[in-house]
């Protein structure tokens, strides 16, 4: 790459300017030699403090604003607004009746009576936690299946447990419809072979299934990795003392995994209480989780209310984080790893109990997974050919007719696609250098290394609808400035928006593997006389390259597939993006969207496929 | 071999092991007497910890027994077979102190002399020098100190054998020289049978009661490490055992325990006195070693004229190459040396390790 930019700074020159310097006595030439490494000494301060800048806009600038808006009511300072919610019954429960100082005896009493209600952020934690628990049952036998057993098709099993991340939820829920719905495929197998039909939709076992379709692959993840990182000496050990197979997992496995499994828990239980387009699409209104209100309420240009509940939701969701990262802290695990344990066939090399017991596990648990992570993708893309007559088109046909003659208040297929690419696009434009700065900045050491981690990464911790809102109300509607008044147009910010929901997981992608090479290589470079610019354009760029491609097609696919802040920012505005335009569909007619789930699925498939590409040719610069 | 008869406490008898297509272990045959200090030396890929982990129990051989104490082991899993096991990586269990480390085989064991749990891990811990550290988190100890407690969580139950794998490799030149001695003394103290693997020859020689040479998933000779070192039985064993100058000619006579063989141009006696193998006859392929320190200037029955190419000074000797009709020699010296030098040995500083009709 530094090839390139040095290639295309000699091509941008005129041929006129290229003589001058050839036919000059060198003093010239040295003093742009001097300014190039000036700008390249400079450049990666500059590019942090425009990353910081960036930040500070379209996040933090905005996240406040919606403090601001909560406690600044008529131009007063109040915490009227927060004291309302926390002492609503409709919000807490019978919980809120502590926070209106009732007597703690009273509330206990009336919680064992059984008719306590839970409110609304009860509700939310109580979904939040059933689906963790889902997460977790699915989650940890995936785990044990990967780390302990060799088959053909483990690494591409492994790499797949990434793709929920990335597959735009309400196709998810669509996909959930097309198959736990009234007319969905699980109705019509159940139908073949005499039963049902079951009413699964709106419910809350459709949430709680559709939270483990997101998050147990991650729980699966993160315990993997640990559970790789075994030490077989450690195991062989403890074997060697006299532990038996199931006594030396108790002592040596299990405490090297079981935080690992808590932390896949934890991150579960934060996203699914933040959890919106999955209820909104499979809950409705009736089983709205804090999210799903928060909506409604600015949807109802109710924003104070609205701005309360987003940051009582914050505070919950980063106690909950905070807790968790005091705990890992304190349980860190040091991991040598040196040899990690050996996998097992599939096919179990005798007939004895002990190796057949676990592999019948294993098959159970593989008929399971299949249903749950297969069966809503095929089920919506055979929903979307599929009518009441057989095999038909007529839900594609209907995406075109729509486009055609569709009212300008109706949304159309077209400008779907296209917003979605172009912000993807544009976010992708942003996130990308913003994600490699950040990944630098926070693998040197240096003091205040972890301040500028926990800056960078705090996106990830709040919610799209408070991100939305902020940009919304803080942006979009406009800033005075002394006599100045900056408004930045709906597209803009929905990209800043999708930027800043992107990059940290390209921080999450590219640091690690920054973070492992040998910092020998850069001082090799630098010793070189390579600036630290060059170093890392010519030396760890290269190496990381995977890792950023990788960064990128997450960016772009999260962008493409992102609901939450975009649903706030594009409501009664034409910047809707195809995951908005099948949520208005699907409320109506599930054919439609199906069709344009698949339509989603399609476009971000291919761009997937197209950075990869890409990418690609990196390596033979 | 040498075997120890009835006091043998390990044996491997014609034991195989393969890894899919490759051959780890092959028709390997040990016999281990009780509170030998063994060790498995040899290149890596020579199969040394493979054997380990089949006495371990961690693998099972495909063909071959492994006998502890005469009776065979097969299918017996590493917990019941009574085996103390260091790895080189310590495997420690981080989540545990280093007491609970220590006291972890106790869970499965009464410890010997009929002391407490507490006790016996004082009583380890002071075994290996680091009395009062039950408390201490492994990860705050160095990697010497770690090593340690792995070798008295090890011995702790107090097992039949202990087995020791390359357990020094992670540590510095000079940590290392003073843990083996460490290692040696409280193999000595317990007099317990003692299996120990490593690719360092010097080390192996340093410790050892016997030495078991490995090369290929094969045994090339096993004896006391004097004799490994003046006695090497193979080419191989030479040339892997400290440093060596190897000569191959043709047998031109044979008088009794002397031989006359032609090396390039020159004809040189050695003797044959210790050579096991087939007899040596007249047009044989003949193949001996002399040891650098054997070569001495200016001395010796056999003489040879080389040429000094470099010199390397070494603290208490200094090692020349030379050059001898295309072939490098080494030569162990105390005085500087440049030029053309004559240098020679005696026809018994020469050992033959190969004979080929």
């Amino acid at each position: 790459m530094g090839m390139s930019v040095a290639g295309s700074k000699t091509g941008s020159d005129s041929s006129q300017a290229t003589e001058a310097v050839s036919d000059s006595d060198g003093a010239d030439g040295r003093t742009r030699g001097r300014l190039r490494e000036v700008i390249e000494r400079r450049s990666l301060p500059a590019l942090a403090a425009a990353s910081v800048a960036v930040l500070v806009v379209v996040f933090y600038y905005p996240v406040s604003t919606v403090f601001v808006d909560a406690v600044f009511i008529e131009g007063r300072l109040t915490l009227r607004v927060f004291g309302d919610t926390l002492t609503d019954p409709f919000y807490f429960g019978e919980l809120a009746r502590l926070f209106a100082g009732d007597s703690p005896l009273a509330v206990a009493e009336a919680i064992r009576s059984g008719n306590a209600r839970l409110g609304i952020v009860g509700f939310t934690a109580y979904q939040a936690a059933l689906s963790t628990v889902a997460s977790v049952l699915l989650g940890v036998p995936l785990a044990y299946l990967l780390a302990r057993y060799e088959f053909p098709g483990r690494t591409t099993v492994r790499s797949l447990t990434i793709l929920p991340f990335v597959l735009p939820s309400i196709m998810v829920a669509v996909g959930f419809y097309a198959t736990f719905g009234a007319d969905g495929t699980l109705n019509a197998a159940l139908a073949l072979v005499g039963l049902g039909p079951v009413d699964l939709l709106p419910s809350l076992t459709a949430i709680v299934v559709a939270h483990a379709f997101y998050n147990a692959p991650l729980v699966a993840r993160i315990t993997t990795a640990a559970w790789e990182s075994v030490d077989a000496s450690a195991v062989e050990t403890a074997r060697s003392l006299g532990a038996s197979p199931l006594r030396a997992f108790r002592d040596v496995v299990w405490p090297q995994i079981a935080p690992s499994i808590l932390m896949g828990a934890a991150l579960t239980f934060v996203f699914t209480f933040g959890t919106f387009p999955i209820v909104l699409a499979l809950g409705g209104f009736e089983l709205a989780t804090v999210e799903v209100f928060i909506y409604r309420l600015i949807r109802d240009l109710n924003y104070a209310e609205g701005a309360a509940l987003a940051l009582v939701e914050l505070a919950i969701s980063l106690a909950l984080l905070y807790g968790y990262l005091r705990y890992e802290a304190a349980k860190a695990v040091e991991s040598s790893g040196l040899r990690p344990q050996e996998r097992r066939p599939l096919r179990p090399p005798s007939l004895s109990v002990r190796e057949l017991l676990p592999r019948v596990g294993v098959a159970a648990y593989a008929v399971v997974a299949v249903v749950l992570f297969v069966a809503p993708i095929a089920s919506m893309l055979y929903a979307s050919v599929s009518g009441p007559t057989g095999f038909t088109l007529e839900h594609y046909r209907f995406l075109v007719e729509r486009q055609t003659t569709g009212a300008a208040f109706q949304v159309r297929p077209g400008p779907a696609v296209r917003n979605s690419v172009l912000f993807g696009a544009a976010a992708l434009a942003v996130a990308l250098p913003m994600g490699v700065v950040v990944s630098v900045l926070t693998t040197r050491d240096y003091r205040g290394r972890t301040l500028v981690g926990t800056v960078a990464m705090a996106p990830l911790a709040v919610s799209g609808i408070i991100v939305g809102l902020g940009l919304l109300r803080g942006l979009v509607f406009g800033v005075e400035i002394g006599d100045w008044r900056l408004a930045v147009g709906g597209p803009l910010a929905i990209i800043a928006a999708h930027a800043v929901a992107g990059y940290p997981f390209v921080v999450r992608i590219v640091a690690p593997e920054l973070d492992a090479l040998d910092s020998q290589l850069t001082e090799s470079a630098r010793a070189l006389g390579a600036s630290r610019a060059r170093a890392l354009l010519d030396v760890e760029l290269p190496l990381v390259w995977p890792a950023v491609v990788a960064g990128a097609a997450f960016a772009f696919a999260l962008s493409v597939g992102e609901f939450t802040a975009t649903a706030v920012l594009a409501s009664g505005t034409g910047q809707y993006t195809m995951p908005i335009a099948i949520e208005r569909f699907v409320g109506r007619r599930l054919g439609p969207a199906t069709a344009m789930g698949v339509v989603l699925l399609i476009v971000t498939s291919v761009s997937f496929l197209l950075i990869d590409r890409l990418g690609g040719d990196y390596g033979g610069f | 071999m040498i075997t120890v008869g009835s006091e043998s406490v390990l044996e491997l008898d014609g034991v195989t092991r393969r890894y899919g297509g490759m051959t780890a272990v092959e028709e390997l045959s040990l016999s281990v007497a009780d509170g030998e200090f063994f060790t498995l030396v040899g290149p890596s890929g020579c199969g040394k910890t493979t054997t380990l982990r089949l006495i371990a129990g961690f693998e099972e051989p495909m063909s071959g027994t492994v006998r502890f104490g005469g009776t065979d082991v097969a299918g017996v899993p590493p917990e019941d077979r009574n085996v103390g096991v260091v790895f080189q990586n310590y495997a420690l269990f981080s989540h545990m102190t280093v007491g609970e480390n220590v006291a972890y085989g106790l869970n499965f064991a009464e410890p010997p002399g009929g002391v407490s749990d507490e006790e016996r891990v004082a009583e380890l811990l002071e075994l290996v020098d680091l009395s009062g550290t039950q408390g201490r988190d492994p990860s705050s100890l160095s990697g010497g100190q770690r090593q340690r407690v792995a070798i008295a969580r090890a011995l702790a139950p107090g097992p039949d054998v202990l087995l020791l794998d390359e357990p020094m490799s992670a540590l510095d030149a000079k940590l290392r020289e003073r843990l083996r001695v460490q290692v040696r003394e409280i193999q000595q103290e317990l007099d317990i049978t003692t299996i120990y693997v490593t690719h360092d020859q010097e080390e192996a020689l340093a410790v050892s009661d016997r030495v078991a040479v490995l090369n290929e998933g094969t045994v090339e000779q096993v004896a006391t490490p004097r004799d490994i070192y003046h006695r090497p039985q193979s080419r191989f064993v030479a040339e892997f055992v400290g440093d060596n100058n190897v000569f191959d000619g043709e047998v031109q006579a044979v008088d009794g325990d002397t031989a006359t063989v032609a090396v390039s141009e020159e004809t040189l006696r050695v003797s044959l006195g210790d050579w096991r193998g087939s007899p040596v006859s007249v047009g044989d392929r003949l193949t001996f070693c002399v040891r650098p320190e054997e070569l001495a200037v200016g001395s010796g029955a056999n003489r040879l004229t080389a040429g000094v190419t470099s010199s390397e000074f070494l603290g208490e000797t200094t090692r020349v190459r030379l050059d001898w009709l295309g072939q490098e020699l080494m030569l162990r010296t105390r005085e500087a040396l440049g030029g053309d030098v004559t240098v020679g040995f005696d026809p018994k500083d020469a050992r033959v390790v190969e004979c080929r009709t």
